[in-house]
């Protein structure tokens, strides 16, 4: 039977290539994701291993709760009780902040929103970089430079240029040039500076801090005993002692958590699209040819084959097709993580490289989903192959019997779409943790599409017959024809139209859900900003050197100018935002859209009263007269009293409290300070205050000055992006089920073949013939463009209603669904080129005698 | 395998390989209803050429199918080999139809993938059974299509094809093999080929044949004519030339 399977799928290569294809992209972007994902883990590893190499035990702060987006300090003084320590041959505080050299006027920071980060320069023996160029900086005034810095800005050793920091621009002097580790290895596009400690702790306010110390253990002490020394000198209960390994492999996880694991659910969410999309295809092909080999399979019947031996026939050739898909798709899928990695480096994301690995569950995983998938794709076509009797042999033109299933079919649908749909109201409205809610919402949207694809039957004839109008009148003849091989096998037309609606679907979707992010963020700066002009800080979780507010305020036309500033803070184990800010001067710049309370209230905050965000109130369970305790990142607390509810997912998300009962919260090098809203004096022209503000705060280079409409276009564009992302992502789909129809035509034109020999016999030109063909794809992509539009609206409208407590509105798009749909017509005349020039190269005689 | 099927003993003659007793088919019901055999009992000997005869609707190919347990009777009874197949399940009429029965269609039903040979061994594959190597040399030797069985269906003629089909049907030696127009698509020089092959099978190798059939020239072969009309056997004949047997047609219409 093995023999007959393989034998069957090599004469039918272009189908069985077709079908392939279907679950080959899938696996490819599976696989290439875990390549990838495996890639970047394994990197932050193996980064972390090697700046720890040198260092034997780690002390650091324990923050009272994690926020990977501030930085915790501890005591440097504690160095001395650490080199008093049995063991310790060597101990050095170090600190890491974020800041950048620039080169010629040219700041060094990195693209993308990633951090840049200054350190301060340890002794060689513990510093994971090693100057391939000049010496380590000493001195106060020196730096030295990552050597991708100095490839790129062309830095030389000797040259004078300055460092952005905290506390304005420092002029230094370049004194060597660093590499990391073994030069092997580099955090994506580093850009970091090496600095004197000295420096770091007097330019970022950190005096007498350290992030971490340091400690090298004398010759013959191991890593643990070390650990063990260290941790019974310092009776402190705040800090952590751990071996150099422990802390590298901490903070790779800690990384990846941040920016692998994210990197891998997107794109396997993605990958999983492919795959339903194969799915629908290859369950698609697997159905016509079952129907059409029926005189095949009854004959096989009828010389003694078993029905069990008849699914093997078809089961084993899904099983053959998926396993050769799956194998060249992890090929391919190595393929799919390089040009990934010189992608994300071209747009500026430049990932950890330590070059691909294929590891073995990479495989497993590939080769389950891809042959399992196929396999399961091909059991119901499998299963109606069983059911042909023995006696269809001996008839002419016999045809598949009607499954038992099929007439359960639209109960079955009806039950499948109320699943999804309860898992999708579930996904949006459940308190259950974000991984849980969006798997049941993709669950529940996967079970509304299958639905969907199950009904899609029902509707073909009549959208055909709407169609069929216009079409006749454009194609005449060969128009009404095209129409009516549409409706012929209308199950086959609903699940090839389906396949492509899976993917503009989710292309809508995506749109409006973007877009509704969008506008949460252009809405609320149009909504609550009074100010005109905001000054923030550049990179994520920074903060403004305290000069920046006086520099402001000093500003010719310049009317208010009010300070924001924040911290992370836990209510009840959650983290928020506690937010300072200036009581006499917020409802200037910023308009409270109050659930309780009023602007009066603003001015009366005191020391111990606190506004919360509504959501928050609610998650909470807090009304005004509450108390609720907040611990910052600090580790110091404070009780506050609800003095009224506002409602802003965006701007002030948090606990807005006066910036005086903020202050003594923060950690001690935190200015308190992260915006400045200024609004401008009646009449002055907006160019020039901005123009002075950027000339004002020259010597803070991390300040950032944008208009209102420069912090929409901001938004905008980085949401551009994050959608020309995911379209890209989408398209695999979309190309997966225009394959998906050049094969439904492929078979149907092979089928016809006898009445396309006809049809050309009558005076039908080659022309016309395959503009046939053009318009029965059309026709698929129409409907499946047309319920993919449907669906996808109704998945935005459903998500963004769902999130709306979280800013997200619900914005048509009726622009972007035209093109949508003119695209998908334009896919329906792509797949049909292939099927089209085979139809028209039929000899006529020949199909004619075809049997 | 035998064992799997229920063996009754038979009442008529042990040398009848098929035995059919008091066969009804009626399709549809109440105004529509159609009597495709009407009361038909009939055996069939071992070692035999058998042609069924009759013209369009006369219930020839449905007695066939009948017979070969891929139709149910409305009433009756039928043995083939010593099994009754009524209340066979599926599981047990596919075995039978693997040791005991060989087909040979009007449209041949070669696969056209595999070459002549292969399709010829595909029933004892399908089995899971090695055939007889010395049976298959005579079979190979009988079809005449020598070093013409590495090819395809596609590169065969017509007469060559039907052959290889005999020819697969007669491999795993069944108790009788049955013919559903198996010169139906040939003309008269293949098809002579053809019946040869199958007269050859019933004397040089001791095989059954049933066939329905409406090509006078190919019942002429047969060693018995059965004719039917409207689901009643009217007339059951000896060997009749082909002229006897256009002349019983034209008394049958």
């Amino acid at each position: 039977m093995i023999a007959l399977v393989l034998r069957g799928l090599s004469t039918r290569k272009l189908r069985s290539a077709l079908t392939a294809i279907a679950i080959l992209l899938g696996v490819t972007m599976i696989s290439g994701t875990l390549v990838l994902t495996d890639q970047i883990d394994r990197a932050f590893v193996q980064i972390f291993q090697q700046g720890n190499s040198k260092i034997n035990v780690v002390v650091k702060q324990k923050p009272p709760f994690k926020d990977p987006q501030t930085e915790v300090f501890l005591n440097a003084d504690l160095v001395t009780a650490v080199r008093a320590a049995d063991g310790v041959r060597l101990a050095e505080p170090f600190i890491q902040v974020q800041g950048y050299v620039i080169v010629d006027g040219e700041p060094m920071d990195q693209t993308g929103g990633a951090p840049s980060f200054v350190f301060s320069s340890v002794s060689e023996e513990l510093n994971p970089y090693s100057p391939i160029e000049g010496r380590l900086p000493t001195a106060s005034g020196e730096i030295a430079i990552a050597k991708e810095i100095a490839t790129k800005s062309k830095a030389k050793v000797g040259q004078a240029v300055t460092l952005a920091t905290q506390d304005g621009i420092k002029p230094v002097k370049i004194v060597g040039i660093v590499q990391y580790g073994d030069g092997t290895t580099s955090l994506g596009g580093s850009t970091t500076v090496l600095a004197p400690l000295i420096d770091v702790q007097n330019w970022w306010s950190l005096q007498g801090k350290a992030s971490y110390i340091y400690a090298k253990a004398k010759d013959g002490v191991s890593d643990e005993q070390l650990k063990a020394n260290v941790r019974a000198a310092l009776p402190q209960t705040d800090v952590i002692v751990q071996t150099g390994k422990e802390d590298a492999d901490e903070q790779a996880s800690v990384l990846n958590d941040l920016i692998g694991k994210i990197i891998r659910y997107a794109l396997l969410a993605f990958a999983g699209v492919a795959v339903l999309v194969g799915a629908f295809i290859i369950y698609n092909t697997f159905s016509i040819t079952v129907a059409q080999r029926t005189r095949e399979f009854a004959m096989l019947r009828t010389i003694g084959a078993s029905r069990r031996q008849i699914l093997g026939t078809v089961v084993g050739e899904a099983f053959i097709i998926g396993s050769v898909a799956s194998i060249i798709g992890i090929g391919l899928g190595m393929v799919f993580a390089w040009g990934l990695n010189k992608l994300f480096g071209a747009i500026g994301f430049g990932l950890p490289a330590t070059g691909l690995i294929l590891s073995w569950q990479t495989v497993v995983v590939a080769l389950a989903v891809g042959v399992g998938i196929t396999v399961l794709a091909s059991i119901f076509p499998a299963l109606r192959a069983t059911k042909i009797a023995p006696i269809a042999a001996l008839r002419e033109g016999a045809t598949l019997p009607v499954g038992r299933f099929q007439k359960l079919t639209p109960a079955l649908a009806i039950v499948i779409a109320v699943l999804g749909a309860a898992g999708m109201v579930f996904g949006l409205i459940s308190e259950a943790d974000t991984t849980s809610r969006l798997l049941t919402l993709a669950g529940g949207a996967i079970l509304i599409f299958v639905a969907v694809a199950m009904l899609a039957r029902f509707i073909v004839r009549p959208v055909v017959g709407v169609l069929s109008v216009p079409i006749t009148k454009v194609a005449g003849g060969v128009g009404k024809l095209a129409s009516e091989n549409a409706v012929r096998n209308p199950a086959r037309t609903a699940v090839t139209a389906a396949a492509l609606m899976i993917g503009i679907g989710l292309v809508v979707f995506v749109t409006i859900f973007v877009g509704g992010l969008r506008e949460s963020f252009t809405g609320a700066i149009d909504n609550s900003l009074k100010s005109d002009v905001t000054v923030t800080a550049r990179g994520f979780g920074g903060s403004l050197p305290a000069g920046v507010l006086d520099a402001v305020k000093a500003v010719p036309g310049v009317e208010t100018a009010s300070p924001v500033g924040g911290t992370a803070a836990q209510v009840d184990g959650q983290t928020f935002a506690l937010i300072g800010v200036d009581l006499t001067t917020i409802t200037d710049v910023y308009a409270f859209d109050w659930n309780d309370g009023s602007d009066e209230a603003v001015q009366s905050l005191g020391s111990d009263t606190a506004l919360v965000e509504e959501a928050i109130a609610t998650t909470l369970k807090l009304a005004t007269g509450d108390s609720f305790k907040i611990q910052t990142i600090s580790g110091k607390s404070a009780t506050f009293t609800v003095a009224g509810t506002y409602t802003d997912p965006t701007i002030l998300n948090g606990f807005v409290v006066d910036q005086a009962a903020l202050k003594p919260l923060l950690q001690s090098n935190a200015t308190g300070l992260n915006t400045v809203f200024v609004t401008e004096t009646p009449g002055s022209n907006p160019d020039t205050v901005q123009a002075a503000l950027d000339e004002a705060l020259k010597g803070y280079p991390t300040a950032q000055v944008q208009s209102n409409a420069q912090q929409k276009d901001q938004v905008a564009s980085s949401v551009n992006t994050i959608l020309v992302i995911f379209y890209a992502l989408l398209a695999l789909s979309v190309m997966i089920s225009l394959f998906g129809i050049v094969n439904t035509l492929v078979l149907s034109i092979f089928e016809r073949t006898r009445e396309i020999g006809m049809l050309r016999s009558v005076g039908t030109t080659r022309r016309q013939l395959r503009a046939m063909i053009r318009w029965e794809a059309v026709i698929t992509s129409i409907i499946g463009g047309v319920l993919g539009v449907l669906l996808g609206i109704m998945f935005g409208w459903a998500v963004c209603k769902g999130l709306e407590s979280e800013g997200l509105s619900f914005v048509f798009p009726t622009v972007q669904i035209v093109i949508f749909l003119v695209l998908s017509i334009v896919a329906g005349i792509v797949a049909a080129i292939l099927p089209a020039r085979r139809a028209a190269k039929l000899d006529v005689l020949e199909a004619l005698q075809y049997e | 395998m035998s064992t799997e099927i229920t063996s009754t003993p038979s009442a008529v003659a042990t040398d009848a390989v098929v035995v059919a007793t008091d066969l009804t088919k009626i399709y549809g019901e109440g105004d529509s209803e159609v009597r495709a055999l009407d009361g038909v009992s009939v055996s069939f000997p071992k070692g035999q050429v058998a042609a069924v005869m009759g013209p369009a609707g006369s219930g020839k190919s449905t007695l066939m199918h009948i017979l070969a347990g891929l139709d149910q009777p409305t009433s009756g009874s039928v043995l083939v080999d010593g099994t009754e197949l009524a209340g066979l399940n599926d599981q047990k009429l596919t075995l039978l139809r693997r040791d005991k029965i060989g087909f040979v269609f009007q449209f041949f039903n070669l696969l056209p993938m595999l070459t002549a040979k292969e399709n010829i061994e595909l029933p004892m594959k399908i089995a899971g059974s090695t055939p007889d190597p010395e049976w298959q040399a005579t079979l190979v030797e009988a079809t005449g299509l020598g070093t013409r069985m590495t090819h395809k269906p596609a590169e065969l003629s017509g007469g060559q094809q039907q052959r290889v089909a005999v020819a697969r049907a007669l491999l795993s030696k069944p108790a009788v093999i049955f013919g559903d127009e198996p010169t139906g698509t040939l003309d008269s020089k293949t098809s002579s080929e053809v019946l040869a092959l199958l007269r050859r099978a019933v004397d040089e190798f001791g095989q059954t044949v049933i066939m329905v059939t409406h090509d006078a020239s190919a019942a002429a072969i047969a060693d018995r004519t059965l004719f039917l009309r409207d689901g009643k056997i009217v007339r059951d004949a000896g060997h009749l030339s082909a002229g006897e047997i256009l002349d019983t047609i034209k008394t049958l219409e």
